[in-house]
């Protein structure tokens, strides 16, 4: 089967948590990273997000496809920024004065130029980029894995987002599998028409109108299938009450624990950041 | 059909806000898995036309919930993990477009086409750059970064992609559209 | 009629036109529902019997709006003055397609999902779908994936999801359409047994003569809208047209002895001859390595001439093997030859020129904006001149007899016709070998015979071979039956010598029908299968 979802029981500590528990607290780190700059809290951060990977009993074999697709995305981001252009986020800092290199390019006829100026501070402030990157990374790469996917339309029920809204989440969980198939099935039926999806020809336009007769009956196909399910979902009183979830989620101390850990940490760095703590930092030693 | 108002979300919505998401989930996957060759940097990505239609056919809100939740679902099939900000900008391509739902009256009329097309631009431009400037408060690059690796190969993509399938999609929905007596 | 005052469900002069369409759906419908009885509604496509059920489960007029005038009366209160809750646990409705109806990714989240909406204590819910599990059996369900559970057992999910909300009243939609044989067999047993137990069953199904078998106290037959007859099983076989709806073939008999004999079916296919065009050397096949083996050492070969069907239950492994010809399957061990050509070595474009595949479903495969767009596709992926392109779709659509909708949308055409298109669409390949997956899924008695009439008489081909549940599209049109059961050919012969052996059918869960039994009884005078209009002559 073409989709399937990744999650699989693994009796790890962190699958004890509640949903909601792990969402807030995945949230509240979030906030609380993107306070600092300063390296050595980045590292911390990178260590309790790593440690939450860890304690989630994920394989390198499992994880391997979007840790690579990461640090793609961020490689071409950091040396993007860090080489070609000449500003940064947190200003002035960042242009430096201890220069590693330096190189003029001048372009030909247009005369515009383009300075390379690497500095200590600029490659440092790459360094710390990679850092605060591949914390936000570990803290997210771990939900796929183990969170159970019908629990979603419950878990957000249960963080106050409205019925509908909740059982839409729930329902596109029930309906990935089904139009996994239906796709596999247009897929050959087309193929039986001699319809060759890899072959390379036209130019970009082309390629992509060349999805057409995939795209199209699939979505048709669910699009005609829509009004059964509403007539399903009209008669058993859809939307007409506040409705029961079977699926049910209870708090329990670890939880309360785990979001007090997570608040805690926000704060702390509200107050750390308030106090002046944590703005972009370069070690010494490297700026003599 | 009967169309109310642009904001309404009873189980029509819901069902097609579900179906959206799947859809973009299950084609943004499988595209992936077929490994379809790219073609001058701007890779093929026909899931992102699914958001872009399901606002214009049937509100802001299944457009939005379409390609939200249907990109948290496909990070979550392909086990890339969480990224709320790219997950709010893909909704936005389907909001935006969905705002002229109740001016879409016959998806085979040109003028009609031509209004989903700017809708489509708007919607990728505004959604893009959502979650573009986003990363410059979550990875700290600069503007002109952000935009140079993360705005305009996006925007343009999904721009591409959205202009040449949405048309399509209309067309055979407008065949479809006519079975239903809802 | 009279009607006695302990009916439950009453409709009086019911006519309903939908606000988009011109003329009425439904005109003038008046009939009554008993407690615990099963009633039949009989009729083909088109014939109202779907707007007949949203009338009474309350879709109409709450969600579909149009003219409605006349009444319908649950226990006694008019459906437009109930509330969708209190209907809901007064109608149940099973939709035909258990697939799209079932909204649950996990069995006890879709049987929980009604009394969920109604906003019973979690307690209460629990016990209650226990308690409907058990009763239909299928306890050992409860916490399994919905996704991954066989077609028959779906349909028992839908029906719980139904029956926890404790209707007395249940409507089903042509709840046979999806099942194979067996599995259609149980199921009429059940809503017999749901009956007994006190449900009033409204039961809409073409396949008269099925449904006979659980002895369904009345029969509502309705055509193009108007009702045709209301009254017991006996006075319907008497009224109704044989051609529109499947009577059991006795009565076909007895009713055809005074009508014109039907013409004789003249297949278009060359004389059979010996050099196979497919040929099947001890294929075995797995979806991935840790998986067990779906199809065991199949041996089998397509010669010209042959108009092959392939029966078995569902999860048989026909669609398997079958797709195994084409290539879109490669054998696990053993190997398929195309025309001499093992298929490892074809890419499946190379393999459609010489086969042609049609899916099960139209609305898989359409995409384009004009119906001869459609056709040109397939020819210009298998890189034809274009001048033989336009020549060989105007063939093919000659040959559907659908020349006026060339131009149409073929996402816009009915049901039968985009049937027809994607049967056009083949055709237009110039393969030489047409197989079919199901060719009258979802299409009325009378649909589907003239359709299959019309496919049999196509020139072109030189073979046929198609997937059905339906022993008796086995028994009018094959000249050869491929009997298929748990991955392996468990027979292969000429119809009459597979379709005998009752034990070896039943082992495969294949049901010997009316027809076939009335075939193998005059077959000394016969010699051959013929359908039931033509025994007419040799009946005694």
């Amino acid at each position: 089967m073409i989709v399937s979802f990744n999650y699989r029981p693994r009796s790890s500590l962190i699958e004890r948590l509640d949903p909601r528990a792990r969402w807030i607290f995945s949230i509240l780190v979030l906030f609380a990273i993107t306070m600092f700059w300063d390296v050595r809290f980045l590292l911390f951060f990178l260590a309790l997000t790593l440690g939450q990977y860890l304690l989630a009993r994920l394989t390198w074999r499992e994880t391997r496809r979007a840790w690579y697709f990461v640090f793609f995305i961020m490689t071409t981001m950091v040396v993007v920024n860090t080489l070609i252009t000449s500003s940064g986020t947190i200003g002035a800092v960042l242009r430096g004065t201890h220069t590693v290199f330096f190189h003029q390019f001048t372009m030909p006829v247009t005369g515009w130029s383009w300075e390379i100026n690497l500095t200590v501070e600029r490659l440092w402030f790459a360094v710390t980029q990679v850092v605060r990157i591949l914390s936000i990374s570990a803290l997210f790469l771990v939900i796929p894995f183990t969170m159970d996917p019908r629990q979603y339309g419950a878990t957000f029920r249960g963080m106050g987002i409205p019925d509908r809204l909740a059982y839409t989440l729930d329902l596109a969980f029930r309906f990935v599998p089904t139009l996994g198939r239906d796709f596999q099935v247009t897929l050959d039926a087309q193929r039986a028409r001699g319809y060759e999806v890899e072959k390379v020809e036209g130019g970009l336009l082309t390629q992509i109108r060349k999805m057409a007769p995939l795209v199209v009956p699939v979505t048709m196909n669910a699009i005609l299938s829509g009004e059964d399910y509403a007539n399903a979902m009209d008669l058993r009183c859809f939307g007409l009450h506040k409705r029961t979830w079977i699926e049910r989620l209870a708090y329990h101390w670890p939880d309360y624990l785990w979001i007090g850990f997570g608040a805690l940490l926000l704060l702390g760095s509200i107050a750390l950041s308030l106090l002046g703590y944590g703005k972009f930092w370069v070690p010494q030693i490297l700026l003599q | 059909m009967e169309k109310k108002s642009l904001w309404s979300f009873g189980t029509r919505e819901v069902v097609y806000a579900a179906i959206g998401a799947a859809l973009y989930a299950v084609l943004s996957v499988a595209t992936n898995f077929l490994q379809i060759p790219a073609a001058a940097n701007v890779s093929i990505r026909p899931a992102v036309a699914i958001p872009m239609f399901f606002g214009l056919a049937f509100g802001p809100w299944v457009g939005l919930i379409s390609g939200l939740v249907g990109n948290v679902i496909s990070d979550l099939v392909s086990g890339y993990g969480f990224w709320p900000w790219w997950d709010l900008g893909n909704g936005l391509m389907g909001f935006v477009p969905g705002l002229i739902y109740l001016q879409m009256t016959d998806f085979r009329a040109l003028s009609d086409i031509i209004k989903a097309e700017i809708m489509v631009v708007v919607g990728a431009a505004v959604g893009m750059f959502v979650a573009s400037i986003s990363e410059i408060w979550v990875s700290g690059v600069d503007f002109a970064t952000s935009m140079a690796t993360n705005f305009f190969p996006s925007f343009i993509s999904n721009a591409i992609n959205g202009l040449i399938l949405v048309p399509i999609l209309m067309v055979a929905y407008a065949a479809v559209r006519g079975r239903s007596g809802r | 009629m009279d009607k006695p005052e302990n009916a439950w469900l009453e409709v009086e002069g019911l006519t309903f036109r939908y606000h988009t369409r011109q003329e009425p759906a439904i005109q003038d419908l008046s009939f009554d529902l008993q407690p615990g009885e099963v009633m039949l509604l009989a009729g083909a496509s088109g014939c109202g019997k779907t707007t007949l059920m949203r009338c009474i489960n309350g879709l109409i007029p709450k969600i579909y709006r149009g003219n409605l005038e006349g009444q319908v009366r649950v226990f006694g209160k008019r459906v437009n003055e109930m509330s969708m809750a209190e209907l809901s646990q007064s109608v149940g409705t099973l939709l035909q397609d258990p697939e799209r109806q079932i909204v649950g990714s996990y069995v006890l989240n879709e049987v929980a999902f009604g009394l969920e909406n109604l906003g019973l204590p979690r307690g209460e819910i629990l016990e209650k779908v226990d308690r409907t599990l058990e009763y239909l059996g299928i306890s050992y369900l409860r916490d399994r994936e919905v996704f991954n559970i066989s077609g028959g057992e779906k349909q028992k999910i839908a029906l719980a999801g139904i029956l926890v909300m404790e209707p007395r009243i249940l409507l089903l939609d042509e709840p046979l359409a999806s099942l194979d044989p067996a599995s259609s067999h149980e199921a009429l047993q059940l809503f017999r047994r749901l009956a007994d137990d006190g449900i009033s069953v409204l039961l809409v199904e073409h396949r008269v003569d099925e449904v006979l078998a659980i002895q369904p106290e009345r029969v509502l037959y309705l055509e193009q809208g108007k009702q045709v007859y209301f009254g017991d099983a006996q006075g319907l076989l008497d009224v109704v047209d044989y051609r529109r709806v499947k009577l059991p073939a006795r009565a076909v008999l007895r009713r055809a002895r005074d009508a014109e004999p039907p013409p004789e079916l003249q297949p278009a296919l060359p004389p059979r001859s010996a050099q196979p065009l497919i040929d099947f050397q001890g294929v075995s096949f797995r979806y991935r390595p840790e998986l067990p083996d779906v199809l065991h050492e199949v041996n089998f070969q397509v010669h010209p001439g042959d108009v092959i069907a392939v029966l078995g239950a569902n999860g048989a492994g026909k669609t398997t093997l079958v797709k195994h010809a084409l290539g879109l399957l490669k054998p696990t061990r053993g190997q398929v030859l195309l025309e001499g050509k093992d298929t490892r070595k074809l890419t499946v474009a190379q393999a459609a020129h010489t086969l042609g595949y049609v899916f099960q479903s139209p609305t898989q495969m359409l995409y384009a904006p004009t119906v001869e767009e459609e056709l040109a596709f397939g020819p210009r992926n298998l890189s034809h001149p274009p001048e033989q392109i336009r020549k060989d779709v105007r063939w093919a659509i000659q040959t559907v007899h659908l020349e006026p909708e060339l131009k149409s949308p073929p996402l816009a055409l009915s049901f039968g016709q985009q049937k027809r298109v994607s049967i056009a669409a083949v055709l237009a390949m110039r393969s030489r070998i047409l197989m079919m997956d199901e060719p009258t899924a979802g299409q009325d008695y009378w649909n589907y015979r003239s359709f299959m009439d019309a496919i049999l008489q196509m020139p072109g081909f030189e073979a046929i071979l198609f997937i059905t549940h339906d022993v008796d599209l086995a028994v009018i049109y094959a000249n050869r039956i491929l009997l298929v059961s748990n991955g392996r050919v468990a027979a292969d012969g000429p119809p009459p010598e597979v379709l005998r052996d009752d034990e070896r059918l039943r082992a495969c869960r294949v049901l010997p029908t009316s027809l076939l039994e009335l075939n193998l009884e005059l077959l000394p005078q016969t010699g051959r299968f013929l359908r039931a209009e033509a025994l007419a002559e040799y009946a005694g």
